[in-house]
């Protein structure tokens, strides 16, 4: 085997996908060549680099969520599909249903359907943290920091906020973390943490206030969204979620123990 | 019944989404398009999960990504390809999760290793994501790719050649190599 010969199959060699009898010669010629030993060398360690450098992307939580989702809408019988109005939006690709979502939010300003009266302030709140929530749900707008860790979330809020958001350990209820994001509600920056259930996502909207006396939890209904809010301590939250009412208010609970 | 074949789908196939994501990423060098890529190519193979007959799920779901991401190539064309590029760079994000033996590699390492694979041609893109990141054998390339293993050697050849000079890793395979 000649040294031009020995080059082109070097790459096979390592890999250990050559003949036995072709192996055999090719390891001989590299005994009695020098140049070509070094070669194969070389080779060997950027293999290697590559081997440990190269390394597999993570698939975003959300894209988890829309494939699950996906299967799941593919399984249900064609006939009968009670099918909340997001949950079909899933199958259609990404950016046709954030385009009909901003869509949705620009034209109308959303009719804000609540389930109790509550002065207007406090529905126009509402209004503006539906809208941000529907806008999370665009490619790479859910969190500025994903990670399903509270050590790596909470700190991130540090030095861009003047308040700390809590951010409590929930996977073991099923709720796991899927990071934090900055967002503005009233003009003024707001901590939001991301949470999971099942294909749900959920926002935990978090910002200090100076409206006197805490306010009970409400549950408001908005095009097919749950919004549950309350305050206490000093401190306005706001939950967002497409999750049904009753696990909803189970992750309110959760969140305040 | 359909119920059974579901939750084997969801155990055997669901749980490559990182594989599946990592190729399709490659291929289309944009998050936002291997995300609907993937998507796709996973209704595809639950549509035809009976076609499937068992031994290791990978090959046959990377095929169906695969051909998922030329068709969407074919659709979009190729004109976002540089700009793609350049969003690339910054859209390495998730290191954190993959501690294990790159922990050695400083993250700007690994993001110069990306993108020097990114710049190579789709061929080699795809047999060298198949071969360094999934270990496959040059037959299941040669499957996957739908071409003959002498193909999958000579592409993963030049492939690492190219990686080689354009990452500065070997003074002599440049007057020496082919």
């Amino acid at each position: 085997m000649n040294c031009a010969q020995t080059r082109e199959l070097l790459s096979g060699y390592i890999d250990g996908e050559l003949p036995p009898d072709q192996a055999m010669e090719l390891s001989e010629h590299l005994t009695t060549c020098a140049e070509c030993a070094g070669i194969y060398e070389e080779l060997l360690a950027t293999v290697r680099t590559l081997r440990e450098g190269l390394v597999k992307y993570r698939a975003p939580d959300l894209l988890r969520a829309r494939v699950r989702s996906a299967l799941r809408e593919e399984e249900r019988p064609v006939v009968a599909r009670p099918t909340p109005r997001v949950r079909r939006g899933l199958r259609v690709p990404w950016r046709s249903l954030a385009a009909a979502a901003i869509l949705v939010v620009a034209s109308s300003g959303i009719t804000f359907v609540a389930t109790r009266d509550r002065p207007s302030a406090e529905s126009s709140i509402g209004e503006e943290v539906l809208t941000s929530h529907i806008r999370s749900l665009m490619p790479a707008h859910l969190t500025d920091v994903a990670s399903n860790d509270q050590h790596n979330v909470k700190p991130w809020f540090n030095g861009r906020l003047d308040f700390s958001p809590s951010v409590p350990r929930l996977e073991d209820a099923g709720f796991p973390l899927l990071g934090g994001r900055l967002d503005y509600v009233r003009g003024r920056p707001v901590a939001v943490v991301v949470y999971g259930r099942r294909q749900h996502v959920i926002n935990v909207f978090t910002w200090p206030t100076d409206a006197s006396g805490d306010a009970a939890r409400t549950l408001t209904t908005s095009h097919g969204y749950n919004l549950l809010h309350w305050r206490s301590g000093g401190v306005e939250r706001w939950v967002v979620s497409d999750l049904n009412a009753a696990e909803l208010r189970q992750f309110g609970m959760l969140l305040e123990r | 019944m359909s119920d059974s074949a579901l939750e084997s789908f969801e155990r055997i196939v669901v749980p490559l989404l990182d594989d599946a994501y990592t190729l399709a990423r490659h291929l289309m060098r944009d998050e936002h398009d291997a995300q609907d890529v993937v998507q796709e190519a996973y209704l595809r193979a639950w549509r035809h999960y009976g076609s499937f007959h068992g031994g290791d799920a990978r090959p046959w779901l990377l095929a169906i990504v695969r051909n998922c991401g030329y068709t969407w190539r074919r659709g979009t064309r190729v004109q976002r390809e540089s700009v793609a590029y350049v969003e690339d760079e910054h859209g390495i994000g998730d290191e954190s999760h993959h501690a294990t033996d790159a922990a050695a590699l400083a993250a700007s390492d690994r993001a110069e290793l990306r993108d020097a694979l990114d710049q190579l041609p789709l061929e080699h893109r795809e047999a060298i994501v198949l071969r360094e990141i999934e270990g496959l054998s040059y037959k299941e390339i040669a499957a996957v790719t739908g071409t003959p293993i002498g193909t999958v050697m000579s592409r993963l050849s030049r492939a690492r050649q190219r990686l080689q000079e354009t990452l500065g890793l070997g003074a002599r395979a440049k007057e020496g190599g082919r």
